[in-house]
């Protein structure tokens, strides 16, 4: 098994299959509606079986990535070069999970041009898994820009009223960050080659050159835009909330729980790494828009009326503590950043999914509508509980996990901006809960009785993610220990490089009396830090 | 013999016109189509004499016919257009009354023109093909006789052209008298040797720039341009956005790269060269994206990729610069081509009301289109993102670094033209007037030869880069 392993192209196949998929839904008639959702579904389970054989083959304990594969393709250092580590790894895996559930999820409610449906989620998970899997800058940039066309159709081909202002003002955003990125690359590339005489624009390899202080400040600008506005970070989050409202289902799903972990993955991937200096000396300003994003996004969350929209702003919120943890630029936030990062995809898709679930139904996503569901729904209203306990962080579940983590290292870089960025626990738990109460509780609203339980396959749609969300509360030992070593090596590059110039207080060992144990056997446990 | 293999590719496009021009007489009105494959075998037979050429870096008549490499390649690319300009009017002429024969011929003609242009050093040389290029141009586009937007086309084009051609000849009148020769080098030599050009001299220079600039439709002497691709036929509309820019920069570039080496030249000109390369891409994209026509935005958007296109001659990277001439060619004729299929007896379809819902009914047709859109907006995988991340990243490796990013905010402007198409195509609900021509292989083999040129050279452009990448190691 593991010799026949170590001869495939793993990394490559998981991220082009989906892709051959889609031309092969060319070739079904476009009659044939049932047909053509289940081939898609076939390859996208698919995807994601292979993408759990990466996840069972990855080794971890050097930090290197594995599964590597690396081609010449257009010469001069424009490689095909991919493989997975322990950062990319998992939001690979997260990637290749929700998007069959994300088919599944509109099996219903795409009705319309399903052919075209399923060939642009297929092309969308390709872009994804591509973004994570890339090591060479070049290719990391052909995917980034790749994958908005396909979202950019599924917002303006199966969204609601407002969809074409929606996506234009999505791609419109997103573009004009990434153009200026790829300002940035060139400058990276003339730069390596003016300091080696050779051509490169493998990650690894541009991380090895010595950038002037000057110049690392302006690409690390040129970069940080174009992350910033994806993650996206306050005041750049304008355009999330319209194209979450007028996406449909299966697009805010995708786009919540993997699009915008791309830009946060940007900053660890390359913002950070390449441009140690500039980073360090941004992260304070980079930290404050982070929190004003916490509770301004918690603060809105709490007064939209539309569900949609108030899962959306959530996101804003929830993305911030995300940052504000990877610009702790230590070994327990980063991790907790990247662990908050698979579970607001698990989180708010699930939100997305019931929201999409009572908009089947009613027509509305107004939450004035709704009342009482829990009655009719019960087995919907647990459901729906877990994604809203995950999302606030409930002990037990994912979410405090990750939340924990993030703490711990964002309290060792800074008390005050720790103890600011708790609010999101307050805010969250009260927007989230707020909406629950609303929703499911108080007197019935449902004057057509239109409210029926889930079916056999919404409940095929919600309890994987259920099943994950306990999983990765009891048991983060399983995924953290396979993410230690990269992340460990990630902050000891940025350290050794970043030492002479840190005006970012460095997270000190007194700090941080504990930190939570990798033993995938155990459940949660506390124990002592101990000496590395 | 070897004088004869270095003008046979000139010889046999020439010959062919002359021939379509005969053998036109003395046909029946009816069908004219054999004219169409006359002139293509002429191109064929003249790509065959390219490619035989490839090895042999000839010179000619003391460097005044200069078929290297580079020619050679650009050669290939008129060919192509020429090629693909024919395919596409064969049933396009029937259908709104073009004599195919006249059309055919000028053609050929102006391919001709645009071949003697980039294979010359010597200035006059140059002026010979710019004018044979450009007669034959003033007539195309004045060939839907009946429209008078395509009459009016024609007039402005003559009149503006006509001036430019005065500029043209005027500045060689100021630069023999200052250098006492009409060469490139020569004058190279001059320009080295003192401390720039005399006065008069730059003045020449200055008014040669502008005629090309002309040509190119370079802001500020873009004016003409867009009235011009928007009446003139569109068969005839894809050579002028193609034909016209390749050789006009080709010439450029063969001229500027050597002189902005010298310091005191590129003080001069550096600036002005930038400043025009960027009101360029944002008059072109500006513009473009209030055009209701379709056709009308392409005409914007071609300025505005000339504007791309100049800043590789500025960095003076000519490996981009052929690369991006070769894919633009590819994605631009494919948008036209989509137009031409859009059109009835008599008239086009070219509002952008008219593509309302073609995404539906036209699938496969609205598909192509959508590649053509994208790849002219730099989406990658496509061609047109492969194109512009060369000569934007040969820029800044030249120390343009403002440059670039000036280009790459103009092109975020065009994003937002390009997928309005897109929206309306798609997002937008049906109009059910227009009726597609759909029996029409030729068109369709056009079709697919751009489709297929702007997909594979987006994944797969190993080939071309490697034959670019020979022309220019033993060019410069």
């Amino acid at each position: 098994m593991n010799a026949m392993m170590a001869n495939l192209p793993l990394a490559s196949i998981v991220t082009f299959l989906p892709l051959a998929g889609a031309f092969l839904l060319v070739f079904f008639r476009r009659e044939s509606v049932k047909a053509i959702r289940t081939a898609a579904l076939a390859v996208s389970v698919l995807t994601f079986a292979l993408a759990l054989l990466l996840f069972f083959g990855f080794d971890g304990k050097a930090g290197i990535p594995e599964f590597v594969e690396h081609a010449p393709w257009l010469g001069r250092g424009l490689d095909y070069h991919v493989g997975v580590d322990g950062i990319s790894l998992f939001l690979v895996l997260l990637a290749a999970f929700l998007t069959p559930l994300a088919l599944l999820s509109s099996w219903r409610a795409v009705n319309d041009r399903v052919k075209e449906f399923s060939f642009f989620m297929l092309v969308l998970e390709t872009g994804m898994i591509g973004v994570f899997v890339s090591l060479n800058l070049f290719l990391f940039y052909v995917f980034w820009e790749a994958m908005l066309l396909p979202m950019y159709f599924l917002i303006g081909l199966w969204g609601g009223r407002r969809r074409v202002y929606a996506t234009t003002k999505f791609i419109l955003f997103t573009m004009f960050g990434s153009l200026l990125m790829l300002v940035g690359i060139f400058v990276l590339y003339s730069a390596y080659h003016r300091a080696t005489g050779s051509f490169s624009l493998t990650i690894a390899d541009l991380a090895g050159i010595a950038l002037s202080p000057a110049l690392q400040t302006w690409v690390f600008l040129a970069f940080g835009l174009a992350f910033a506005i994806k993650v996206p970070l306050f005041p750049l989050h304008t355009w999330l909330p319209d194209a979450h409202v007028e996406a449909p289902t299966a697009g805010s799903v995708l786009l919540a729980a993997v699009l915008l972990k791309m830009g946060a993955y940007g900053f660890l991937r390359l913002g950070i790494p390449l441009f140690p200096q500039a980073a360090a000396s941004f992260a304070p300003a980079l930290s404050i828009l982070a929190i004003i994003g916490i509770v301004y996004g918690g603060l809105m969350a709490l007064v939209q009326k539309d569900m949609k929209s108030l899962v959306a702003y959530s996101s804003v919120s929830h993305m911030g503590l995300i940052m504000l943890a990877v610009f702790s630029l230590n070994f327990e936030a980063t991790e907790g950043a990247l662990y908050q990062m698979l579970n607001h995809g698990l989180s708010t898709g699930a939100l997305f999914i019931c929201v999409g679930i009572l908009y089947e139904r009613t027509h509305t996503r107004l939450i004035k509508d709704y009342g009482g569901a829990a009655a009719r729904m019960p087995v919907f209203a647990a459901i729906f509980l877990v994604a809203v306990l995950s999302s606030a962080g409930l002990p037990g579940l994912n979410g405090f996990v990750g939340e924990i983590l993030c703490f711990f290292g964002i309290f060792a870089s800074s008390r005050v901006l720790a103890a600011l960025s708790v609010s999101t626990v307050i805010l969250s738990a009260a927007y989230l809960l707020w909406l629950y109460r609303r929703v499911m509780h108080g007197p019935l609203k449902d004057p057509d009785g239109l409210l029926r339980d889930v079916d056999r396959r919404e409940l095929a749609t919600l309890v994987p993610i259920v099943v994950l969300i306990v999983l990765m509360g009891l048991f983060p030992g399983a995924i953290l220990r396979k993410m230690d070593a990269s992340v460990s090596r990630y902050i000891e590059s940025i350290r050794t490089k970043a030492t002479a110039s840190l005006t970012w207080k460095p997270a000190t060992r007194i700090a941080l009396p504990i930190r939570i144990s990798g033993d995938p056997a155990g459940p949660l446990q506390l124990e002592g830090r101990r000496e590395r | 013999m070897t004088t004869f293999m270095a003008l046979a590719p000139l010889l046999a496009v020439v010959s062919g016109a002359l021939l379509v021009l005969l053998v036109e007489a003395f046909m029946k009105r009816k069908s004219r189509e054999p004219l169409g494959y006359i002139a293509a075998f002429a191109l064929l037979a003249s790509g065959f004499y390219t490619v035989r050429s490839w090895n042999q870096d000839l010179s000619f008549f003391g460097g005044r016919l200069l078929l290297d490499r580079f020619a050679l390649l650009l050669f290939a690319a008129f060919i192509v257009i020429g090629l693909v300009v024919i395919l596409m009017s064969l049933e396009y002429a029937a259908r709104l009354g073009l004599n195919l024969g006249e059309l055919c011929g000028l053609v050929l003609l102006a391919v001709a023109g645009l071949m003697i242009m980039v294979s010359s050093t010597d200035w006059l040389v140059v002026f010979l093909g710019l004018e044979v290029l450009s007669v034959a141009s003033y007539a195309l586009s004045g060939l839907k006789r009946p429209d008078r937007a395509s009459s009016e086309a024609a007039a402005k084009y003559f009149l503006m052209g006509s001036f430019a051609g005065a500029f043209f000849v005027f500045g060689l009148a100021l630069l023999f008298g200052t250098s006492g020769s009409l060469d490139f080098s020569t004058l190279l030599a001059n320009g080295t040797t003192r401390s720039g050009l005399a006065p008069a001299g730059a003045v020449g220079l200055g008014l040669i720039l502008a005629a090309l600039g002309f040509k190119v439709a370079i802001a500020p002497f873009h004016m003409w341009a867009p009235d011009v691709y928007e009446g003139a036929p569109t068969p005839v509309t894809v050579f002028l956005t193609v034909g016209p820019k390749a050789a006009g920069l080709a010439v450029l570039f063969r001229l500027l790269v050597p002189l902005l080496r010298n310091e005191s030249f590129a003080a001069v000109f550096g600036p002005a060269l930038t400043f025009m390369a960027v009101l360029t891409m944002f008059a072109g994209n500006l513009a473009a994206l209030r055009q209701k026509s379709v056709k009308r935005m392409l005409a914007y958007s071609s300025i505005a990729h000339s504007g791309y296109i100049l800043v590789a001659v500025i960095a003076g990277d000519g490996p981009s610069l052929v690369f991006y001439l070769v894919v633009y060619l590819f994605m631009n004729a494919g948008a036209f081509s989509v137009l031409a299929a859009m059109s009835r007896k008599g008239a086009e379809y070219t509002s952008l009301d008219d593509f309302a819902g073609l995404g539906r009914r036209y699938p496969w047709l609205a598909a192509c289109l959508s590649v053509f859109l994208l790849s002219l907006a730099g989406f990658p995988p496509t061609a047109g993102f492969l194109a512009k991340f060369y000569v934007f990243s040969g820029a800044v490796r030249e120390g343009h670094v403002a440059l670039a990013v000036a280009a790459v905010l103009a092109s975020l402007i065009s994003v937002a033209y390009y997928l309005k198409v897109i929206v309306v195509m798609y997002m937008k609900d049906e109009n059910g007037e227009v009726a597609i021509d759909q029996e029409n292989p030729a068109l369709y083999l056009v079709l697919f030869l751009c489709l297929f040129g702007t997909v594979q050279l987006g994944l797969w452009p190993g080939n071309l880069l490697a034959l670019i990448r020979q022309a220019f190691f033993k060019v410069f």
